[in-house]
């Protein structure tokens, strides 16, 4: 039966062969273009970066080179400037990624009210944004350097610090330098992001809500969080993961220190591949970053999805 | 319940003034409907009733205490919005006690409110789903059920509605209306569909262009309109208006057709009128008799037929529930009782008097 029908649809394609190689192969010639670029880009870079880190690779040793299987991940296991980059990172980021965005909700929700000269200010909110990062960093490290910015001097007017010194050289405070040109220059992201969002609550809700007697903080409290709730929870999650990897400002600023202070394991990673040239362990340490992102982006994706089930 | 007290109240945005000196006391327990097209203001008077807008003069007594100043949350007034306003991430229940929940009602309370409001609404299968998830008529029902649980001092609705299709609209409007009937409360009702403003209200307030045209009950308006705004928003299809000249309780249309009214009117001779006679009360007669027009179309309604007809090169309807009229020619005779007949001043004013004839 399958033997007659066979010959029969061999019988029916009587198309020459290049036709019917053409035909069978379209759909790919169609989308190769698309694949290829994104193979080059993206999967061949990543491969080649996870494949250092399986290897001896020092710039400055021509004999380096070799497969050498998990050493590097020994030496991390028992580097401790790792495990305080580690910790560093941890607070850098919450703290940034908290100031950040209760900043940006303050101030989208000053920019949602309607006062004259609105669309000006809007505008200026969101200029440090444009702001390259290196030159802000350069400009917030200059602002706490005592010899030529104004900030040591004020905080030491107030009576917060003993004397006009270098935030950024003690050991203690030195984080808090990063954070707030980070805070200052991430606040506009959250900011355009949440009015985007307060722009597209419908105002009859507000409207019901007071004549149903709530306040100020109430109607917030049950219209406002509500609908801003799922903005909130992706743009947390993205900041998170950017922060975290974002070692400019440090780099800039404290280049890790004073003593790893500062030290992040972006900068870490930083310092690493480009002032050791050990780009081995470098890439080494890039892996478990990344592994340790996708697994909170996963935990924060999982978390969402029981949240919007539950709703 | 509560009376609510409207005294020369303006209304002005900058230098556009969309109120004038509104005057209006509405009764405890009555059901005023404030009726008008699309930017007469009605909306804008209702708003500020719920203290949603600002009083830009006189004075907002609510129980006899002034509001002006007061936030809509302590005015103990409920609302019902024409987009219904529901709280999307609440269900039903939810959105029904909110208020109660705000004013720190103890929880038996509240879930007796909220079931005692259900039941009257059909709600009861309904309580735990999102507004989403509802229908238009079923998100109707729930925000009336919102503005109920309260116990308000008074019930502002506005243009509630205008979502729904025909047949659940004319639903609502039943429902509405026993409603009221039950709970006896204070309404004010924003309507542009005269039917619900007919059907609904207790007092009809007419507005036109930020003033007050008429108020009065329902069959008022419709029977002794004050001006010709009132008396051809009132009524559907609207009244007809012919230009007309007075003299000695006659008026003379433009074909030298006198009409004999029942009395004489305080008018001079000669005075150029406007003559308003609803559709409904053209009387088709026999050849010869009456005025004669040309037929332009015929439009069957089911319960009856309207004949648009060229009355001296003008526009003129004629409403009758006479079958005949289908089959109506190229020409027919009208003719009009005098008795319904509304006279208007060469202003507008109505001329018949305002109370009713004897």
């Amino acid at each position: 039966m399958s033997m007659t029908a066979d010959a029969h649809a061999r019988r029916q394609d009587r198309r020459p062969w290049q036709k019917r190689l053409a035909d069978a192969s379209e759909p790919y010639l169609y989308s190769a273009p698309a694949l290829i670029l994104i193979i080059v880009v993206m999967l061949v870079p990543l491969v080649v970066g996870i494949s250092y880190a399986f290897r001896d690779i020092q710039l400055l040793n021509p004999f380096s080179g070799g497969f050498i299987g998990l050493e590097h991940f020994e030496t991390l296991s028992k580097d401790k400037a790792f495990y305080t980059a580690l910790k560093n990172t941890l607070w850098w980021t919450g703290a940034s990624v908290f100031l950040q965005f209760v900043f940006g909700l303050i101030l989208a929700l000053l920019l949602d009210k309607p006062f004259m000269g609105r669309g000006i200010v809007q505008a200026l909110v969101f200029l440090p944004w444009a702001v390259p990062s290196f030159l802000g960093g350069l400009n917030w490290a200059w602002l706490f350097n005592p010899v030529i910015g104004p900030l040591p001097h004020w905080l030491y007017g107030l009576g917060l610090m003993s004397q006009p010194g270098n935030i950024l050289s003690d050991p203690q405070y030195a984080m808090w330098g990063p954070i707030i040109a980070n805070v200052w220059w991430g606040i506009p992201f959250f900011a355009i992001t949440l009015l985007a969002a307060l722009q597209s609550i419908p105002r009859d809700l507000y409207e019901a809500a007071s004549i149903d007697g709530a306040s100020w903080f109430q109607r917030f409290w049950s219209i406002t969080l509500p609908f801003l709730a799922p903005t909130i929870a992706i743009t947390v999650l993205l900041r998170t993961v950017w922060v975290s990897n974002f070692a400019d400002l440090i780099v800039v600023m404290t280049g890790g220190g004073p003593a790893d202070r500062t030290q992040i394991v972006a900068s870490y990673i930083f310092t690493q591949a480009f002032k050791a040239l050990d780009f081995g362990y470098a890439s080494a340490i890039a892996l478990v970053l990344l592994v340790l992102l996708l697994a909170y982006s996963l935990l924060i994706i999982l978390l969402r999805q029981t949240l919007l089930n539950k709703g | 319940m509560a009376s609510i007290d409207i005294q020369n109240v303006k209304k002005a945005y900058g230098h556009v003034q969309v109120l004038h000196d509104i005057d209006l006391k509405i009764k405890d327990g009555e059901f005023v409907v404030l009726v008008g097209p699309s930017g007469c203001g009605k909306s804008t008077l209702l708003r500020m009733i719920a203290g949603l807008e600002g009083v830009t003069a006189g004075e907002m007594r609510i129980d006899g205490k002034r509001v002006n100043e007061l936030h809509p949350k302590d005015r103990d007034i409920a609302m019902v919005f024409q987009s219904y306003a529901l709280y999307p991430h609440m269900n039903v229940a939810a959105n029904m006690s909110y208020s109660l929940k705000l004013r720190k009602a103890a929880k038996e309370k509240i879930t007796a409110a909220v079931a005692g409001a259900a039941s009257k609404l059909g709600l009861e299968a309904l309580l735990d789903r999102r507004p989403r998830a509802l229908s238009g008529g079923q998100r109707q029902r729930v925000a009336m059920g919102r503005a109920i649980v309260r116990q308000p001092k008074a019930f502002l609705f506005d243009e509630p509605l205008s979502n729904l299709d025909a047949r659940l609209r004319e639903q609502m409007r039943a429902e509405i209306k026993k409603m009221h009937g039950e709970l006896k409360a204070t309404s004010i009702y924003v309507t542009h569909d005269q039917i619900e403003a007919m059907t609904l209200a207790d007092r009809i307030v007419a507005m036109h262009g930020g003033v007050v045209q008429q108020v009065g009950a329902p069959l008022e308006l419709y029977d002794r309109p004050a001006n010709m705004f009132v008396a051809g928003f009132i009524g559907s299809p609207g009244m007809n208006f012919l230009e007309a000249t007075y003299a000695g309780g006659s008026v003379t249309l433009a074909d030298r057709t006198v009409v004999t009214l029942p009395g004489a009117l305080a008018l001079d001779d000669g005075a150029k009128v406007t003559v308003g006679i609803r559709p409904e009360h053209v009387v088709l007669a026999a050849e010869g008799e009456g005025m004669a027009a040309t037929v332009d179309l015929v439009e069957p309604t089911g319960f009856g037929i309207i004949l648009h007809l060229s009355l001296h090169g003008l526009a003129f309807k004629v409403f009758t529930t006479d079958r005949a009229a289908l089959s109506a020619g190229p020409t027919v005779h009208v003719a009009f009782p005098s008795t319904q007949i509304h006279v208007f001043d060469s202003s507008g004013v109505r001329a018949n008097p305002l109370a009713p004839q004897a």
